[in-house]
């Protein structure tokens, strides 16, 4: 168990790849056990509104009279799973295109790439807004799937560059030797190969993840029913918590998301500093 | 400098065919979420009157159940500059909604754009000629930190800073309520004055990526043998920093420059709100809380559109500034 522990602590490497494991650690207590942590119930109305901090009510209350803090641990439940839920979809639809594109070659990859470059350009918020604004009803669910199918371009490109790549090493070549299907070298050999540049990627999709469901919540298209960061501060702007002096109530929901993103951006780096240590130049 | 034929019709392609794709992504992608177009387009109660529902629905030939139908109606209508109306500022058509915010979005977007990739690379310059440094170091990590923020809470971070408890900068809107009655020196001071601090957030938030990028294109840069050679032959720093270094690493940042357009429109939109911006945002938010449907796809088919428009003209200017580009 002690042995396992360190090298899960080993495999965050650098400075850097560890305060972002401890950042995120953090968050995931809060949003696995968030429940038994949060003084009060989700969505409780009945304090005064408007309350600054006090030993009560450590972030204060909002104008419905809602526990900030509360809230907070609640919402840290929704855009963690959000994220980390988009984020893999991301990760399968970017990392199987990507590999497709880059071992395959030929007209496979010639069109993969197109669509890719097609739908770079057009913005991916207002097709995300399109989609959930049309949605007969918005859950956390299609949330997490509108942001997971539509975040996965620049994932492709960056699998299918590194996978090119790797179509030239000795390896690959002595697999087709062996006679090993196409499939069976993408996923069995290249992808092995490849995992801290997926890593690395999967820590930046997640980040993205996180900020489109603050951004979604915000334009007021997350679930009505739910509270994630997001819509604390859609909630805090609509009712002008400025003109309030409620800095309480707008300083921790974009704190926990930088801080969160911050975390994951941290891990990342660290992955790739080694990756590129270890291998020569990795494109990302 | 004269420009490939071949890339001009390459570059213009791609424009159109993106252009094609978003046009039919906005036909296609209502259908297939809520099954319903009439009640998308021409619902008779968002509109309150039976006739302008009807007329719509002959236009864009709701009444006719052919998807194909539909979609070449659609087409023509759209051609004709036709978005349909707009639910909730009925009568007004979707498009003249559209193109009375569109300016105010371009303007902060495209200002924001060009003065954060100025400042990104300067600083990014700085870093990148001393890795390492304690401003290397500094810069990079504020960078990370800034690239995790949404765009829309540092929007609203600078609205209580600096307009409600300095006051130096309006609470929201685009122009002072007295606009109309100033004279055109004063107009022009108010749109700047109340620009300012959108803008300001829009560069805050897209500088880390500039940052990012051209300190990366530098440090690649600063490692070619022409370096090597500049400093051999005794040149200043200061000459070899800019007119050799920087020069070169602008070049290949310029098409991200345009990229990253669609990135700042969709943080631009969130911001709009905070401020109470008439841009697209603002108008796309509202579509959104009135169910406004027509608008909200209105709102899209413009984002893509002046997105499409904008790396069209960046795709032109590209090769009269490296004219490397055009020949391959």
């Amino acid at each position: 168990m002690k042995k396992m522990l360190k090298a899960c602590w080993n495999a965050f490497p650098g400075v850097k790849g560890k305060l972002g494991l401890v950042i995120l650690l953090f968050f995931t207590v809060i949003a696995l056990f968030g429940t038994w942590v949060a003084p009060y119930p989700k969505n409780f109305i009945g304090f005064d509104s408007w309350l600054p901090p006090s030993v009560s009510h450590w972030l204060g209350t909002d104008s419905y009279g809602q526990d900030v803090l509360s809230q907070m641990i609640y919402g840290t439940r929704t855009s963690f799973w959000v994220g980390i839920l988009a984020g893999l979809i991301t990760t399968v639809i970017g990392v199987t295109v990507g590999i497709v594109a880059g071992f395959k070659g030929g007209w496979i990859e010639e069109s993969l790439m197109r669509i890719v470059d097609l739908f770079l350009i057009i913005p991916t918020l207002a097709l995300m807004i399109i989609l959930a604004s049309f949605l007969p009803s918005m859950g956390t669910m299609s949330t997490i799937l509108i942001i997971g199918s539509l975040s996965w371009l620049y994932m492709g490109r960056s699998i299918r560059s590194q996978t090119m790549s790797e179509r030239q090493s000795g390896y690959v070549e002595a697999a087709r030797m062996v006679g090993m299907k196409d499939w069976e070298i993408m996923f069995k050999e290249i992808l092995p190969n490849i995992t801290p540049v997926i890593l690395a990627n999967l820590v930046l999709v997640t980040t993205q993840a996180v900020l489109a469901e603050a951004g979604l919540s915000f334009l007021g298209l997350g679930d009505p029913t739910n509270v994630s960061w997001g819509t604390i501060l859609a909630l805090a702007n609509a009712n002008n918590a400025v003109l309030f002096h409620a800095w309480w109530w707008i300083l921790p929901p974009g704190l926990a998301i930088a801080f969160f993103c911050f975390g994951f951006i941290l891990i990342g780096n660290g992955i790739l500093e080694k990756y590129r240590a270890n291998r020569g130049n990795a494109a990302l | 400098m004269r420009y490939n034929s071949v890339y001009l019709v390459k570059r213009i392609g791609i424009a159109l065919v993106t252009l094609y794709v978003a046009v039919t992504l906005n036909f296609l992608l209502p259908r297939l979420m809520k099954g319903d177009p009439a009640s998308a387009l021409a619902s008779e109660k968002a509109l309150g009157s039976q006739e302008v529902a009807n007329a719509l629905k002959a236009q864009f030939g709701l009444d006719n159940p052919s998807l194909w139908y539909q979609y070449a109606k659609y087409i023509k209508q759209l051609l004709h500059g036709n978005l349909g109306v707009s639910y909730a500022n009925f009568p007004s058509p979707v498009a003249d909604v559209m193109l009375k915010a569109l300016p105010w979005t371009l303007g902060t977007v495209l200002t924001a754009t060009l003065l954060s990739y100025l400042i990104g690379w300067l600083i990014g310059i700085r870093g990148a000629w001393k890795p390492g440094s304690l401003f290397d170091n500094s810069t990079l990590f504020s960078s990370f930190f800034l690239s995790s923020v949404p765009f829309f809470w540092i929007a609203i971070i600078f609205i209580m800073i600096f307009s409600f408890y300095l006051g130096w900068f309006p609470l929201g809107q685009a122009v002072d309520p007295a606009y109309d009655s100033f004279a055109w020196f004063d107009k022009a001071k108010s749109v700047l004055y109340h620009a300012f601090l959108p803008v300001f957030t829009l560069i805050i938030a897209t500088l880390a990526g500039h940052i990012l990028v051209l300190r990366n294109n530098l440090m690649r840069v600063l490692s070619e043998d022409y370096m090597l050679l500049a400093k051999a032959k005794g040149l200043r720093a200061s000459r070899r920093k800019y007119m050799y270094g920087a020069r070169n690493a602008l070049l290949p940042s310029f098409t991200g420059l345009m990229t990253s357009l669609g990135h700042v429109i969709g943080g631009a939109i969130t911001t709009e709100i905070v401020f109470s911006y008439p841009g697209v945002g603002m108008v796309t938010f509202n579509a959104i809380l009135n169910h406004d449907f027509p608008l909200i796809q209105g709102s899209f088919l413009c984002i893509a559109i002046s997105v499409i428009v904008c790396n069209l003209i960046a795709d032109l200017v590209y090769p009269l500034i490296d004219p490397r580009v055009a020949l391959n």
